[in-house]
């Protein structure tokens, strides 16, 4: 009767009692097996049906190829796109944004753009790059596409080099050879002794920039990707006409080894004999002032040196001058994300479907057990108690958070074992992510179900909300695939913030510093998600 | 007998609904207090104010000393309730039910042992005190429904319709616990839509209808506050509108109503009338099957005072 009493029986947070309601929960949760397992093989059957890269490698992906150069070598390498089995080739436009349309229509999953002075670019010494864009939403398709076209670009590049070297060796070969004799006969005519060792100086510079380029071709052709034999061997196409590439079918998937060390160190020993160039150059220019006072044989000597000698030098200078990556590799693969972000489909899926599941998860299971309480009444029973709704909140919430916390793990480990997928970042921080989403969610679910009768009203309502989650959620289709009304639709969704978050910290590794906003604006959502459901969660039963 | 329930002007309406309008009523003491009435009428809501569980709209009630309107905790503390339907955990078992009951009441394990197996064993549940009660019968499950009401001892127990949809046996096992528990100095407001169940168990009865009490008093003092005459049943096969009609128009004839083959006459004194009626249907030469005085029972009561049936 007196106040005390009462505070004594209906405390805000009796932690009895609400020990007593997850224990509740926990048993009717457990109890209930067959509702117990789905609940916990929900996110993994999702995860893979959504997630998982099957055996099956795609074939005759569509490509859409955006030719800017029409040139022997961007033909030779269209040719050598479609002899491959795992692209065909649908569309070949002249814009980046003609592919475009195509990709967001579906028609092509990717864009192969062969840029503007392809071939020229490459004849100088310039690097080329091939900028690919790959769909990520199907994220088996994105994968085969990704290394697949690697191999491709990296084969293709490297037999240029491999050709170019051998005819560079060829020129310079040539060159010295000529320098050689061209000394031997002038000194033999002529007795200038200094102009025959100034010669075979620059004779020797040369020799060594071509034995240079020799072993760097050869350590180069060690280093071509290796092609590795996918599942059906089929009959052997040639990809391109080296020897040793000749082997490579387009059934193998190629897997880019790193350039091996000894090619890197050959490529920057090779990049020197520019200086060799200038140094023959130098020898060469000494020696023909030497002969000055005579007028015959300086003539000679320079005619000699304009016809034989001269080209070959700029070849060695031109060859050298450029970088080490250029002469390396003309050709690169150049990934540009389809969607505004760097990331591989399968980092962009984890974060976002584990938001989904979590928070599919919290809404269907809290309110829904919560709305069949009420219409079984039980509900009602435990309003009968002398038990504050704070308690009665905060107990139902509590178990929930665990549950789904629980679930959270399961997938996360799931993920970890199944699709290699590494936690970049600081594990607390994920943990406080979770738990702040799952609250919220618990939260909405809970404020669902004190707006209805039964399980049925319930489900309809928890639609409203589930659906542009869903569809929202970037698991299914990339957020910025979605018209701009939808996106900002997205704006109003907890699942938004939480997936950024998650994302930022699993595949990232950003600190909490570099998380603040979505992390705060999660807090103002649990902040107003467990004031309604103070507000809406009454004890009066109307 | 002291006053325990006071209820003073008490009213709920929901949006242009009167529920339950202006009710003013006091519940004694140790009493079985029934409320009686059509769907509708407002019983369960005044039951839905007393525990609590939907604030009235005007008026106020005391319950056991404690203002309803500012104490409801402690309100809650002192009272059970059976609730229409089971309103328990199909997934727990006989024993866990009541266990979880018992802590939200903030009882010691100890004592929610002793008081769960005690209830167990007088409801005859305690060889099923480990089964799921998911599984249970109706009988079984509202007999449990009544255990786990009243695990916390409480002074009031509020029983709303709780024989509705069991059969006959069940029914009989619920009224004999109820007046067992009552026996132990429980108060209780039972509802009913069962007027013999009313007669028979409750100390006193109020008839509502559109939420408002039109009747209150014993089951005897109800019968005969409104019953102002004498009630003869004939039966006969296929009472013709002409033979209702001559039968009004006899002397000391006040009301005739049929039901089936049964026609009820309401006479304003004994002496004679049963002769005379006898003799109405033998001029008539029409053959009737029985004929004799009937104690007016509440059902009557109920349909003269709501001129409706009570099972609409």
């Amino acid at each position: 009767m007196t106040k005390s009493r009462v505070e004594r029986e209906e405390r805000l947070f009796d932690f009895k009692k609400i020990g007593a309601i997850i224990e509740k929960n926990f048993i009717v949760m457990t109890r209930d097996k067959i509702r117990l397992l789905p609940l916990l093989l929900f996110p993994i059957v999702m995860i893979m049906v959504l997630g998982f890269v099957s055996g099956n490698v795609p074939k005759h992906i569509p490509v859409a190829l955006v030719v800017y150069d029409n040139s022997q070598l961007s033909q030779q390498f269209e040719q050598k796109i479609s002899d491959s089995q795992a692209f065909s080739i649908k569309h070949i436009v002249s814009t980046e944004g003609e592919a475009k349309k195509l990709l967001d229509f579906g028609e092509v999953n990717v864009i192969i753009e062969i840029p503007p002075n392809f071939q020229d670019d490459i004849n100088k010494g310039v690097q080329a790059g091939i900028t690919v864009i790959v769909d990520e939403s199907d994220s088996s398709v994105a994968a085969t596409s990704q290394q697949t076209l690697n191999g491709i670009i990296s084969s293709f590049s490297s037999g240029i080099t491999v050709q170019r070297l051998s005819s560079y060796q060829k020129s310079v070969g040539g060159a010295a050879d000529s320098i050689a004799s061209y000394a031997y006969d002038e000194s033999q005519l002529n007795g200038y002794q200094t102009i025959s060792g100034q010669l075979y100086t620059a004779n020797g510079y040369i020799s060594t920039s071509k034995q240079l380029s020799d072993s760097y071709s050869k350590a180069l052709q060690n280093s071509i990707p290796h092609p590795v034999p996918l599942i059906l061997p089929e009959n052997s196409t040639t990809l391109y006409g080296s020897s040793y590439v000749n082997q490579t079918s387009s059934n193998v998937m190629f897997v880019q080894s790193p350039i091996a060390g000894s090619a890197l160190a050959q490529a920057s020993a090779f990049k020197r004999s520019s200086s060799l160039a200038s140094s023959a150059q130098g020898s060469i220019d000494s020696a023909i002032g030497i002969a000055g006072d005579n007028a015959e044989v300086q003539s000679v000597l320079q005619q000699q040196y304009d016809s034989r000698v001269a080209q070959p030098i700029i070849t060695i200078r031109e060859f050298t001058q450029s970088g080490v990556e250029d002469v390396l590799t003309p050709v690169v693969y150049e990934s540009k994300p389809a969607y505004g972000s760097g990331l591989k489909a399968i980092d962009f899926l984890i974060p976002s479907l584990i938001a989904l599941t979590l928070f599919q998860g919290a809404v269907m299971n809290m309110g829904r057990s919560v709305a069949g309480e009420k219409r079984e009444g039980s509900l009602t029973r435990v309003f009968l108690t002398p038990t504050s709704t704070t308690t009665i909140i905060t107990g139902t919430l509590l178990f929930y958070v665990i549950f789904e916390l629980v679930r959270a793990t399961f997938l996360i480990a799931f993920s970890i074992v199944v699709f290699n997928i590494k936690i970049q970042g600081s594990i607390p921080l994920i943990a406080l992510i979770l738990v702040i989403y799952i609250i919220v969610s618990t939260s909405i679910g809970m404020i669902i179900s004190s707006m209805v009768k039964t399980e049925q009203q319930f489900q309809a309502m928890a639609m409203l909300i589930s659906l542009p989650t869903m569809f929202l959620s970037g698991a299914f289709f990339p957020l910025e695939a979605m018209p701009k009304f939808m996106q900002s639709i997205a704006v109003f969704l907890p699942i938004t913030y939480a997936g950024n978050a998650l994302r930022d910290v699993m595949v990232k590794a950003l600190p909490i510093g570099m998380i603040w906003y979505p992390l705060l604006i999660l807090l103002a959502f649990l902040v107003l998600c467990i004031t309604v459901v103070g507000i809406m969660f009454k004890r009066d039963i109307e | 007998m002291e006053n325990i329930i006071e209820i003073k002007n008490l009213t709920k309406k929901f949006g242009n609904f009167t529920a339950v309008d202006n009710m003013n009523l006091v519940i004694r003491e140790g009493e079985i207090f029934g409320f009686l009435g059509p769907n509708g009428a407002g019983k369960t809501t005044t039951i839905s104010m007393l525990t609590t569980l939907i604030k009235p709209t005007a008026g106020s009630a005391m319950i056991a000393g404690h203002d309803l309107m500012h104490d409801g905790a402690d309100v809650r503390g002192i009272i059970g309730v059976v609730p229409q339907t089971f309103s328990l955990f199909n997934e727990l078992t006989a024993y866990e039910n009541l266990s979880y009951i018992g802590k939200l009441y903030g009882m010691e394990e100890a004592h929610i042992k002793e008081r769960a197996d005690y209830l167990l064993k007088q409801m005859s549940l305690y060889g099923h005190k480990d089964r799921i009660s998911g599984i249970f019968s109706g009988g079984m499950k509202q007999r449990l429904s009544l255990a786990a009401s009243i695990m916390s001892s409480p002074k009031i127990l509020f029983m709303d319709e709780p024989t509705t949809g069991l059969d006959p046996q069940s029914r009989i096992a619920i009224r004999e616990l109820t007046q067992e528990l009552n026996g132990q100095g429980m108060t209780i407001i039972y509802t009913t839509h069962d007027m013999e169940e009313a007669e028979k168990i409750c100390d006193r009865i109020v008839i509502m209808d559109k939420g408002k009490i039109i009747a209150d008093g014993t089951s005897d003092q109800l019968k005969h506050k409104l019953m102002t005459g004498y009630l003869l049943e004939v039966k006969m096969e296929n009472p013709s509108k002409e033979i209702l009609n001559d039968l009004r128009h006899l002397q000391f004839v006040s009301k005739v109503s049929v039901s089936g083959n049964k026609i009820s006459i309401v006479v304003s004194k004994k002496d004679g009338v049963f002769y005379s009626i006898s003799d109405f249907f033998h001029k008539k030469k029409i053959m009737i099957e029985e004929i004799e005085y009937k104690e007016p029972s509440l059902e009557d009561v109920f349909v003269e005072l709501t001129k409706k049936d009570l099972r609409d």
